[in-house]
């Protein structure tokens, strides 16, 4: 095994790696880190490149990926290159599951059988809370989409931002009894305070976080390779440089020897103080 | 003069540039190469290994890389380094001397420190090899791989003079003003 693998197995690198594969959405959510939104510069990785660092980075001992933005799916070739993707390694990709009409939803149905799932946003019981936060018609959108996607196959990961670390119990509970509803199980379920990056720099309750504090998963950009899919925020229209790793990312050998120093020279110990996965 | 590139602050610092802020400010060398990190990451402990203090004497290096600076007339390096060159001994009428503002071989009697200067002026402004009078002069007084590390020298000085003219990369104010205090500014 190389360098890297030996890092993956033994724990001290994450073994999954983030892609952004563009950084403009049509939402504007209020916390979001990368400060997306329609018109933002779109910051694209072709799907050539994200299939052949995939292939690197699986040849380098990594395990997994993820593909995240902006939001993906409003790139057009995305299923395809989902397809490519997964059949690589597991790979999961990020989306706020507003564009899964059926004609999306038809090109995702046969990669139902590869090892591809979905993470979608949900961040509140009540859809004028979720609202408030991602936009008009969210909730309905997320609601009618999940069991769409568990219906086709898909393992469906419902994620939750909340200001601060804890989401009020009773609201919590009801979350719950909703996704289990939509038919994805706790299991699937994750709740993760907003960062204080991004357009969430003012926003109350949003923590602040040092690298030690998320896990050092490798995460390429158009802009370079970063410590952590956190690390890429964008604030007045600059991307934050604190947890740039490299400029360069192709070949991945580079970025993932760099991480892995820098992991190195870092205390050992728990990866990820506050959990922000 | 304003640098052409905004220069990487310590709350900006990418990871393999943070060591270089622990200290405070780490100057606009560091501000700028931080904009890529792996080429700072190589670059600076190169830098640091070829102008820093080695088996050639602190006098000998200041000559080759202010005789370098002023050469490619860059405005960072030849401030930066008067103010180095005077700081580590050097008279300043060496300094003006090898800025060209006397002749330096009125200033500059020993013949070892003269020979090294025609060379530098070789490897600095030529384009193909040293001419062999040039190159026998300096073998006179220093063995190959001081000639080896010499030469890098030169070279090394004149990457960060292009570096540094090109961005337009600020002078420390306070090397300014210690200059200021003997007229000794430069451009
Ligand atoms: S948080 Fe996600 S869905 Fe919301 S604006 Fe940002 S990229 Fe789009």
């Amino acid at each position: 095994m190389g360098v890297i693998a030996d890092a993956v197995a033994d724990g001290v690198l994450p073994g999954r790696v983030w892609f952004y594969g563009n950084y403009h959405c049509n939402l504007v959510c209020a916390y979001c880190l990368t400060e997306s939104g329609p018109r933002s510069p779109q910051r694209r990785l072709t799907a050539e490149q994200l299939v052949r660092m995939a292939e690197q980075a699986a040849a380098l001992g990594f395990t997994e990926l993820g593909v995240t933005g902006g939001e993906p799916f409003l790139v057009r070739d995305l299923p395809a290159t989902l397809g490519r993707l997964a059949s690589i390694l597991p790979t999961v990709v990020l989306t706020n599951a507003t564009l899964f009409g059926d004609r999306l939803l038809a090109e995702l149905a046969p990669l139902a059988a590869l090892p591809l799932s979905v993470q979608i946003s949900l961040d509140a019981p009540d859809p004028d809370v979720n609202d408030e936060l991602r936009g008009p018609e969210n909730f309905a959108k997320v609601i009618d989409a999940v069991p769409k996607l568990v219906g086709l196959g898909f393992r469906v990961r419902i994620a939750t931002t909340v200001p601060g670390e804890r989401l009020d119990a009773e609201d919590h509970e009801r979350l719950c009894t909703l996704h289990r509803s939509l038919g994805v199980p706790d299991d699937d379920h994750l709740v993760r305070p907003v960062v204080r990056r991004g357009r969430a720099e003012d926003t109350g309750g949003a923590i602040a976080f040092t690298p030690d504090d998320v896990a050092p998963e490798l995460t390429i950009t158009a802009d370079g390779a970063f410590w952590s899919p956190f690390g890429p925020t964008v604030r007045d229209g600059r991307l934050a440089t604190d947890l740039l790793v490299s400029r360069q990312t192709d070949p991945l050998e580079r970025p993932a020897h760099l991480l892995l120093r820098l992991v190195e020279g870092r205390p050992r110990g728990d990866d990820a103080r506050i959990g922000i996965r | 003069m304003t640098p052409r590139i905004e220069l990487v602050g310590a709350a900006d610092a990418p990871l393999l540039a943070r060591p270089y802020y622990e200290g405070g400010d780490p100057g606009p060398i560091v501000g700028a190469l931080a904009h890529v990190p792996e080429v700072l990451d190589v670059t600076l402990p190169f830098v640091g290994t070829v102008l820093g203090p080695t088996s050639i004497g602190v006098r000998t290096k200041e000559l080759v890389i202010l005789r370098t600076s002023a050469l490619l007339a860059c405005h960072f390096c030849v401030n930066t380094h008067s103010d180095v060159a005077r700081r580590t001994g050097l008279e300043a009428a060496e300094v003006r001397a090898l800025r060209d503002e006397v002749p330096y071989d009125t200033v500059f009697g020993d013949p070892a420190e003269r020979a090294l200067l025609a060379w530098v002026d070789e490897v600095a402004t030529g384009r193909g090899p040293v001419p062999d009078p040039v190159a026998d002069a300096l073998a006179a007084h220093h063995p190959t791989h001081e000639i080896v590390e010499l030469t890098v020298l030169v070279g090394a000085t004149m990457l960060l003079n292009r570096l540094c003219s090109a961005l337009a990369l600020p002078v420390a104010p306070e090397a300014l003003a210690r200059l200021d205090e003997e007229d000794l500014r430069w451009g």
